[in-house]
């Protein structure tokens, strides 16, 4: 529909648009250098402007939408201009988040991001209906006023000042530049792209494994969005879990990390309808598990003073990972005739990261409680870091 | 081509594009073998086929399907004890519209797609409908409003431009094959902006409340600290 107004002649694929923030895990589907952009500029403004001002880009990016006369246009209203107000809503209010937060890090943070899940299943419904409704541009202008509501949703990043908090970066680029050194940070980030890399490959692929294993439409969309359903679950449970103090949080990141990555090895194991439902929903529990400890395991890292500054750092790392992770899994497809091999290798890829967050200095002390980060075991990161060798 | 049926009542659809000969068999299960006298009659509708070939267990027909007229339902009937029957349907391909309706806006262009799965029809045609009649659209006659693209041999697209209120309705797509004519139904709507442009603004105009509503309570808050 939305092509052939647009002078294409195409497969009548319905274009549906990526949901603000996707299910498919704390990432958000955006230019590369969205993630230091806004974490450079809610640093210098504050995160409450920058949220409001992404919500409404993300709105006129899909108001624009509507209008388009052409491919290019919808590329740049809908992927660029919209992609980006996501990008700067996202990195601030989690940021914020972050901090203010400091006791129960990880439980807010669940709450926070199973917000993206409960949306995303109401928009599995609601897309289609709006289409049918009111066709393509009818539902992007519709959309586009729901992601108005952004800005009032950034509204509530009401600025205050955190008592205890480490020292922030100084406000000029110099900042972000000194994360670049910090030895711990870069681990952290590099085993995000690992991570990423390997995460997103059963939701991206995982319809049509379940084709090819023989689950008729109707069951394989009911794979997915069990998938989608436990991922939300496990967000919140695995941020309540992780505020109970009994093991330090990078070492329930761990844990996540590797029963993910270990459930992704099995679904190749997945042959029937009912195997494939047991292990999606697994592999949906722990994918979701992982993302409020990722971004309150920053916090960990890096300390509450640099904390937007590293998440949109590490989100401009993970793109990278995730936009080679799904098409080499189809390519390797492609190659081998199944999925096996594509599971196999994203599974690897999810231990390799867990394996480097085995190096980070938090997870293998006994230090308790996520919301101390000046322990004597982490890297010092104070305006004036040592100088960290390079590793 | 050779079809067998056996032992319960039953119905199979077949579907022809071109001329050809066919053989239709009806063959009995091992389980009613025990019945003697049996009596095997082929019909088309009323009327009653004579030559068939007859083998230990089946009784077939052969037919030369040259034209429409050919095609329809035959039937082989067992009369013995019990009486069992199968039914043959031959039939042109059919074509599928879309069972919901297109939806598109006035001044915008729309694309209606029909597509013919596995037989290649000879020819495509495009009717609208106005009141009860059909009428044939011709692209070459209105070439600013219609455009008819052939995009392979089994697909067609119709293209309507500038699309206004009295675009809308019923369409069919006709493929010609052989053995004759299959149409495919679609429907279009076309919507004015007023429609979706109602509950966008409604929308927004929450989000701006709830905007407004956040500062405000953040001022009286901060006034009751002042005075507190």
């Amino acid at each position: 529909g939305a092509l052939g107004s647009l002078g294409h002649h195409p497969p009548s694929i319905p274009w549906l648009p990526v949901p603000p923030v996707s299910t498919t895990g704390g990432c958000t589907p955006h230019p590369p250098i969205a993630g230091p952009l806004g974490s450079a500029l809610s640093t210098r403004f504050g995160a409450r402007p920058v949220a409001m001002a992404g919500g409404f880009l993300s709105g006129l990016g899909l108001f624009l939408g509507a209008f388009a006369t052409h491919m290019t246009h919808l590329y740049l209203s809908v992927g660029l201009l919209a992609g980006l107000g996501w990008a700067l809503v996202f990195t601030p209010s989690l940021g914020t988040v972050g901090r203010y937060f400091a006791a129960r890090r990880a439980l807010a943070t669940g709450l926070v991001v199973s917000g993206a899940s409960v949306s995303g299943l109401a928009l599995g419904p609601l897309v289609p209906l709006l289409l049918e409704t009111y066709g393509w541009r009818g539902a992007l202008l519709l959309l586009a006023a729901i992601s108005f509501n952004l800005v009032a949703a950034g509204a509530l990043l009401r600025p205050m000042p955190i008592a205890g908090e480490s020292p922030g970066p100084p406000k000029d680029r110099p900042g972000l530049v000194r994360l670049l050194r910090h030895g711990p940070f870069l681990r952290y980030a590099l085993a995000f792209v690992l991570v990423d890399a390997g995460y997103y490959v059963p939701f991206v692929h995982g319809e049509a494994h379940a084709h090819e294993v023989g689950c008729d439409e109707h069951r394989a969309g009911l794979v997915m969005a069990a998938m989608a359903a436990v991922d939300g679950g496990g967000r919140v449970a695995a941020g309540w879990l992780a505020g109970r103090p009994a093991t330090p949080l990078l070492r329930h990141l761990f844990a996540w990390v590797v029963l993910t990555g270990l459930t992704l090895l099995l679904l190749p194991l997945g042959t029937s309808f009912g195997g494939l439902l047991a292990l999606a929903l697994a592999y949906g529990f722990c994918a979701g598990a992982l993302v409020p400890l990722q971004f309150a395991g920053v916090a960990e890292v890096v300390g509450t003073g640099r904390l937007v500054h590293a998440i949109g750092l590490m989100q401009m790392f993970e793109s990278f990972g995730s936009l080679l992770g799904a098409p080499f899994a189809g390519w390797l497809r492609d190659v081998t005739g199944n999925y096996t091999i594509s599971f196999l290798v994203a599974g690897a890829f999810l231990l390799a990261g867990s394996l480097l967050i085995l190096t980070l200095p938090g997870s293998c002390t006994s230090q308790g409680g996520g919301s101390k980060e000046g322990s004597p075991t982490l890297a010092p990161d104070g305006p004036e870091p040592p100088p960290v060798p390079s590793d | 081509l050779l079809l067998g049926i056996s032992g319960a009542s039953i119905e199979k659809n077949i579907t022809l594009d071109s001329a050809t000969r066919i053989e239709l068999s009806c063959r009995l299960d091992n389980k009613y073998s025990h019945l003697k006298s049996l009596q095997v009659i082929w019909k088309r509708g009323n009327e009653t086929i004579r030559h068939i070939n007859k083998t230990e267990n089946s009784w077939s027909i052969q037919l030369r399907i040259l034209d429409n007229s050919n095609l329809g339902s035959y039937s082989c009937t067992l009369k013995g004890e019990e009486e069992i029957s199968a039914m043959f349907n031959l039939q042109v391909p059919t074509i599928e519209g879309k069972e919901k309706p297109i939806v598109s806006y006035e001044g915008d262009t729309a694309v209606m797609i029909c597509k013919s799965f596995g037989y290649t029809p000879i020819a495509w045609t495009w009717y609208m409908t106005n009141g009860s009649e059909q009428i044939a659209i011709n692209d070459s006659l209105l070439a600013d409003k219609y455009a008819i693209n052939k995009i392979s041999a089994n697909v067609t697209h119709l293209k309507i431009l500038k699309l206004t209120k009295e675009d809308d309705g019923v369409y069919w797509c006709e493929a010609a094959f052989e053995l004759g004519k299959s149409k495919g139904k679609l429907m279009l709507k076309v919507l004015s902006f007023m429609v979706p442009l109602k509950p966008f603004l409604a929308i927004v105009a929450e989000a701006v409340i709830l905007v407004t509503i956040v500062f405000l309570y953040e001022l009286y808050s901060k006034k009751k600290e002042k005075h507190a």
